[in-house]
C-alpha cells in the first residue's frame, strides 16, 4: 500500500519493491527522524532543484545515502554495535571491522544526516541547533559536522554508538568532541593518533616513523574495538575490505575520466555525494553506492558521447576543494557563474594516491598509513595544495576556487599559502573562499555569489583575451 | 638588587648580550613556546635557546592577517606576525627554529616558517596527542632527529657528559620554579602570581645560569619575607596559554580581589613539576620528562589527565574557586570547558568562571564585569 514517502523514495533511486520490502523499517526510521508527510512537498522540489534527477545514477546515489541512513537510525533497534567515526577518515579501520562482523554497523552519522536530512529533506537546522546548545555553541569556529552528530544523538535521531573511533590524526576538534560525547554518554573511545609534523615541501616523501606511529596506532584501535565490541577481527578482514575500497576507486577513476570531457557531463552537486560515501559509510552506502556508480558511468559515457553537459562547451573549468555536503546550492554556484567544475580536491583525494607505494608492511595498519600518507590529505597542508597542483593539467583547467573550510582547522591551514603558492606553480588564477560545508546559514550560496561571479568573469574575460570568441 | 629587577635588568641587555654571543659563533635557536623542546639538547651544544612567548597585542593579529584566516587560536596567529613582520627583535635574532608540532594552531606557525621564510631554516617535530609506549617512541624519533640536527647545525656533538651537565642545569631551575610554586600551598598568601609569572616567563629568554641565581635568590627572600596582607578568594587559573605581554586576566582578577595561587597553562609557562632523569640513556629520560610524565595539555586525548590534574591543584592550594581562560579557536579548551564545570563541582564543590580572548581591548568591559561579578560570588 502506497504512503506519504513512496514518490521521494522513488525520486531517491528506490524500487518499488525495495520501498515494500523496507516499509516497517522506513516509518520506524522516518517518524524517529521527525520526517512526515508535510516534509514531501518540499523534499520533492529540494531534490529535483539541486539535483540532474534525469540521470537514474544520480537519483540512486541519494538513495544510497538514504539507505545508509535508515540503517543507522535503526542500528540498536536491531541488535548492531555501532561505531561512529569522524569524517574525513581513514576508512580501512571501519572497514576492517564491517567486514569481520555483520552485527557492527561502522558510520559517519554526522555526513550521513547532512546528506539526507540536509541534501534530501533540508531539515538540518535544528539538528545543528541541538549540537550548538550541547557543548558545541556558534561563534567559536567550531566543527558544523560534530553539531549535526551531538545534535543527532541528543535529539534521539540516531543511537548512541557503542564504539568512537576517533580521527585523531587530523582534527582536534573531532577527537575532543569524542571526549565530549564519552562525558555526556560514557561512550569509550579508541584513538588512531597521528601528526601531521612533515617539514614544508617534504611531500611525496615522509618519514617511515609517520607511517610505523600512524600504523601501530590503527592495529592498537583494531585491538581496542575487538575488546569493546566483543568481536573477532578475521584473518581476512583487510583483503576483503581492500575489495570493495578498489571497487569504488576503479569506479571513482572512471567517473572522473568522463569529466575530462567538453563539456563536463554532469554537475559536480551530483557527484558532491561520492566525495563523502567511502569516507563515512562502511555498510550499504557504500555497497549500494558502488554498484549506482557503474549506473551513472554509463548515463555519463551516453551523455558525453552527445556532447550533452552541465554546462556550455568551452566554458572556463575549475578545480574547487569540495561540494557543499548539505546545501547543493552553494555547490552550483560556480556553475551558475558560467565555470565548469570537473574535479574536486576530495574526489581527487577518494582516488588514491599520485604515488606508487614503494613498501610493503606486515601489518594492516601500516599498509593503510602508507597509503593515507601517500594520497596526501593527512599528510599536511603542502601535500594537500600539491594535488590541487595535480589537478591542472589533468583537467586542463583554468582557476582554481579554493573554498576553505573556516571552522575546520587542518583545512583553514591552508587558507592563504594555498592561493599563493598555486598562483606560482601553475599560472591559474586562484579565488580564496571561505566558507562552511557543512550548514549554509552563515554561509549562504547568495552571500557568496558575488566573488564568484566576479572571479567567472575574470576568467572569461581571460579567455576572451586569448582569442576564444565562444565564451559568453 | 631585589631578584625580580634583576631579571629585568637582566633582560633589558639580552638581545645585546645574544648578538655578542651570535658574533663569537654561537647560534641561537628559536622555539614557541609549548614545553614540548628539550632545551637540554640546545645548550648541550653550545647553542642559546630563546622562546617564542609574546602575544596580547591584537595589532600583531593583523599582521598575521596576511598570512592565515582568522580562525585559529590567537597566540599562534601573534606567532605569525610577529615571525613575519620582524617587529621583536627575539623572533629575528633566532638561526634556527625548532617547532614541535601538537596540534592545527602550531601547524598554522610551522607552515608560515617553512613556506613564507625559508631563508630561516627550520626543523619540525611531532608531539603525539595520546600517550603509550608507542607515542613516547614517537616522541623519542623526534628529538633523536633533533639531536642530529642541531649537532650539524653548530658543529657540536652532544655527548653524554655535555647533555648530562645541561640537564642537571635545567633540573635546578624546574626544581626552583617548583619550590617556589608549591609554597603557595600555605593557607597564607606569600606571592602574587604576577611575580611567579614574571620569573617563569623570563626563564623562557634569560640566561639559563642567570636564571638560576635569581631563582635561588628569589627563593630565599621568599622564605623569609611576610605573608601579604589580603583576604580575597584564592583562585587556580588555567588555560591553554598565558603568555609574556598577555597579563589583562591576571590583572582583572588581582585587581577585583582575587588571589591566584596557582597557574595551569599549557603554553606561555614552563612546566616545572617533573625532573630529568640522569641514568641511562639520556634522550629517553628528555622523553619520559618531557612527554610521559608532565601532565598533558588539552589537546590530548583523552584530556582526562589534565582534568584530574586540576582537581588535584584546586585540593592542594585550596583554591575557592577556578578561572579559565580559553584563546579564541582554541577548541580543545572550549570544548573541555562545557563538561569540566560538572566534574569539578561534583568533586571539589567548587564553582568555575570561563573568558575567552582574542587579545582584543574591547574585551576588557565585559570580562570586567563578569570577573567582579565572580569574585563577589566566590567572597558570599
Amino acid at each position: 500500500m502506497a504512503d506519504y514517502y513512496d514518490e521521494i523514495l522513488r525520486l531517491c533511486g528506490f524500487e518499488d519493491e525495495e520501498i515494500e520490502q523496507e516499509r516497517p523499517r522506513i516509518e520506524k526510521s522516518f517518524e524517529r527522524l521527525g520526517i512526515g508527510p508535510e516534509d514531501m512537498d518540499t523534499a520533492d522540489s529540494w531534490v529535483r532543484h539541486n539535483h540532474d534527477v534525469a540521470l537514474k545514477g544520480v537519483r540512486k546515489l541519494l538513495g544510497a545515502w538514504l539507505k545508509e541512513l535508515i540503517d543507522v537510525v535503526l542500528a540498536k533497534d536491531e541488535g548492531k554495535k555501532i561505531v561512529y567515526f569522524g569524517f574525513p577518515a581513514i576508512p580501512g579501520p571501519g572497514l576492517i571491522l564491517s567486514v569481520s562482523s555483520k552485527d557492527v554497523l561502522v558510520t559517519a552519522p554526522d555526513m550521513v544526516l547532512d546528506h539526507t536530512m540536509g541534501q534530501i529533506f533540508n531539515k538540518l537546522i535544528p539538528i545543528l541547533e541541538a549540537g550548538e546548545s550541547h557543548g558545541l555553541p556558534p561563534g567559536h569556529a567550531l566543527c558544523s559536522l560534530w553539531q549535526a552528530k551531538i545534535g543527532g544523538i541528543v535529539k534521539g535521531m540516531i543511537p548512541v554508538p557503542d564504539l568512537a573511533l576517533a580521527s585523531s590524526y587530523f582534527c582536534d576538534m573531532g577527537s575532543k568532541a569524542d571526549d565530549l560525547v564519552t562525558a555526556l554518554y560514557g561512550v569509550p573511545v579508541a584513538y588512531i593518533d597521528g601528526v601531521m609534523d612533515s617539514h614544508w615541501g617534504e611531500y611525496p616523501e615522509y618519514l617511515p616513523e609517520r607511517v610505523h606511529y600512524l600504523g601501530a596506532q590503527i592495529n592498537q584501535a583494531l585491538k581496542k574495538a575487538e575488546q569493546v565490541l566483543d568481536i573477532e577481527i578475521v584473518p581476512d578482514a583487510w583483503e576483503k575490505a581492500q575489495k570493495g575500497g578498489q571497487a569504488f576507486v576503479t569506479n571513482l577513476l572512471k567517473l572522473l575520466d568522463l569529466m575530462k570531457a567538453d563539456p563536463v557531463p554532469v554537475s559536480i552537486a551530483d557527484l558532491e555525494p561520492l566525495e563523502a560515501l567511502p569516507g563515512s559509510s562502511t555498510g550499504r552506502g557504500i555497497r549500494e553506492g558502488i554498484k549506482t556508480m557503474d549506473i551513472l558511468i554509463h548515463e555519463l559515457e551516453e551523455r558525453v558521447k552527445a556532447g550533452i553537459g552541465a554546462t556550455q562547451k568551452g566554458v572556463p573549468r575549475v578545480m574547487i576543494a569540495n561540494g557543499h555536503c548539505s546545501d547543493p546550492r552553494v555547490t552550483h554556484l560556480a556553475e551558475e557563474a558560467g565555470l565548469a567544475v570537473p574535479l574536486t580536491f576530495i574526489l581527487s583525494w577518494n582516488g588514491g594516491p599520485p604515488i606508487k607505494l614503494k613498501r610493503t608492511y606486515a601489518t594492516p595498519g601500516e599498509t593503510i598509513a602508507d597509503y593515507e600518507l601517500a594520497a596526501g590529505l593527512f599528510n599536511g597542508t603542502d601535500a594537500q595544495i600539491k594535488r590541487f597542483e595535480m589537478g591542472a593539467d589533468v583537467m586542463k583547467l583554468d582557476g582554481f576556487i579554493l573554498n576553505y573550510l573556516y571552522n575546520c582547522r587542518p583545512a583553514a591551514t591552508a587558507s592563504h599559502n594555498q592561493k599563493k603558492y598555486l598562483e606560482e606553480k601553475t599560472g591559474l588564477p586562484v579565488l580564496s573562499l571561505e566558507v562552511d560545508a557543512f550548514d549554509s546559514r552563515a554561509y549562504s550560496a547568495d552571500s557568496l555569489r558575488t566573488k564568484v561571479e566576479t572571479f567567472a568573469e575574470m576568467l572569461k574575460e581571460k579567455r576572451r583575451q586569448q582569442g576564444d570568441e565562444k565564451v559568453i | 638588587m631585589k631578584p625580580l629587577d634583576k631579571l629585568n635588568t637582566h633582560l633589558a641587555s639580552r638581545l645585546t648580550d645574544l648578538q655578542k654571543a651570535k658574533e663569537q659563533g654561537r647560534k641561537v635557536i628559536g622555539y614557541p613556546a609549548g614545553g614540548y623542546f628539550p632545551e637540554e639538547l640546545a645548550l648541550a651544544c653550545d647553542a642559546i635557546p630563546i622562546s617564542f612567548i609574546q602575544a596580547g597585542n591584537n595589532t600583531v593579529l593583523q599582521d598575521a592577517g596576511s598570512y592565515i584566516c582568522r580562525f585559529f587560536d590567537p597566540f599562534w596567529r601573534s606567532q605569525v606576525g610577529y615571525l613575519t613582520s620582524g617587529n621583536d627583535a627575539y623572533y629575528t635574532i633566532a638561526d634556527l627554529l625548532v617547532i614541535p608540532i601538537t596540534d592545527n594552531h602550531v601547524r598554522v606557525f610551522s607552515n608560515t616558517a617553512g613556506y613564507y621564510t625559508p631563508e630561516r631554516e627550520s626543523f619540525v617535530f611531532g608531539v603525539p596527542h595520546v600517550k603509550d609506549d608507542i607515542a613516547r617512541d614517537y616522541y623519542l624519533q623526534g628529538i633523536n632527529r633533533l639531536k642530529r640536527k642541531l649537532e650539524e647545525f653548530t658543529g657540536v656533538e652532544i655527548t653524554d657528559a655535555r647533555l648530562r651537565q645541561s640537564i642537571e642545569l635545567c633540573n635546578r631551575e624546574r626544581e626552583l620554579l617548583r619550590e617556589i610554586s608549591m609554597m603557595r600551598k600555605s593557607p597564607e598568601y606569600i606571592l602574587a602570581s604576577r611575580d611567579f609569572v614574571a620569573l617563569n616567563h623570563g626563564s623562557f629568554l634569560a640566561d639559563k645560569a642567570v636564571m638560576v641565581e635569581i631563582l635561588e635568590s628569589f627563593l630565599n627572600e621568599l622564605k623569609q619575607s611576610s605573608p601579604l596582607p589580603t583576604d580575597g578568594p584564592r583562585i587556580l587559573f588555567t588555560g591553554s596559554t598565558l603568555a609574556r605581554g598577555d597579563s589583562k586576566v591576571t590583572e582583572l582578577i588581582e585587581d577585583t580581589g582575587g588571589l591566584i595561587v596557582m597557574e595551569e597553562f599549557a603554553e606561555g609557562i614552563r612546566p616545572y613539576w617533573n625532573k630529568v632523569g640522569l641514568d641511562g640513556d639520556l634522550l629517553a629520560n628528555l622523553a619520559d620528562t618531557y612527554f610521559m610524565d608532565r601532565v598533558c595539555p588539552g589537546w590530548f586525548r583523552p584530556g582526562t589527565e589534565r582534568l584530574d590534574f586540576l582537581i588535584t591543584l584546586a585540593k592542594d592550594y585550596h583554591a575557592a574557586g577556578v578561572v579559565w581562560y580559553q584563546l579564541l579557536y582554541r577548541e580543545s579548551y572550549k570544548v573541555e570547558s562545557y563538561f569540566f564545570p560538572d566534574r569539578l563541582k561534583k568533586e571539589t564543590g567548587l564553582p568555575m568562571l570561563t573568558v575567552e580572548s582574542e587579545y582584543d581591548a574591547m574585551e576588557t568591559g565585559p570580562m570586567k564585569t563578569r570577573i567582579e561579578t565572580f569574585m563577589e560570588t566566590l567572597r558570599r
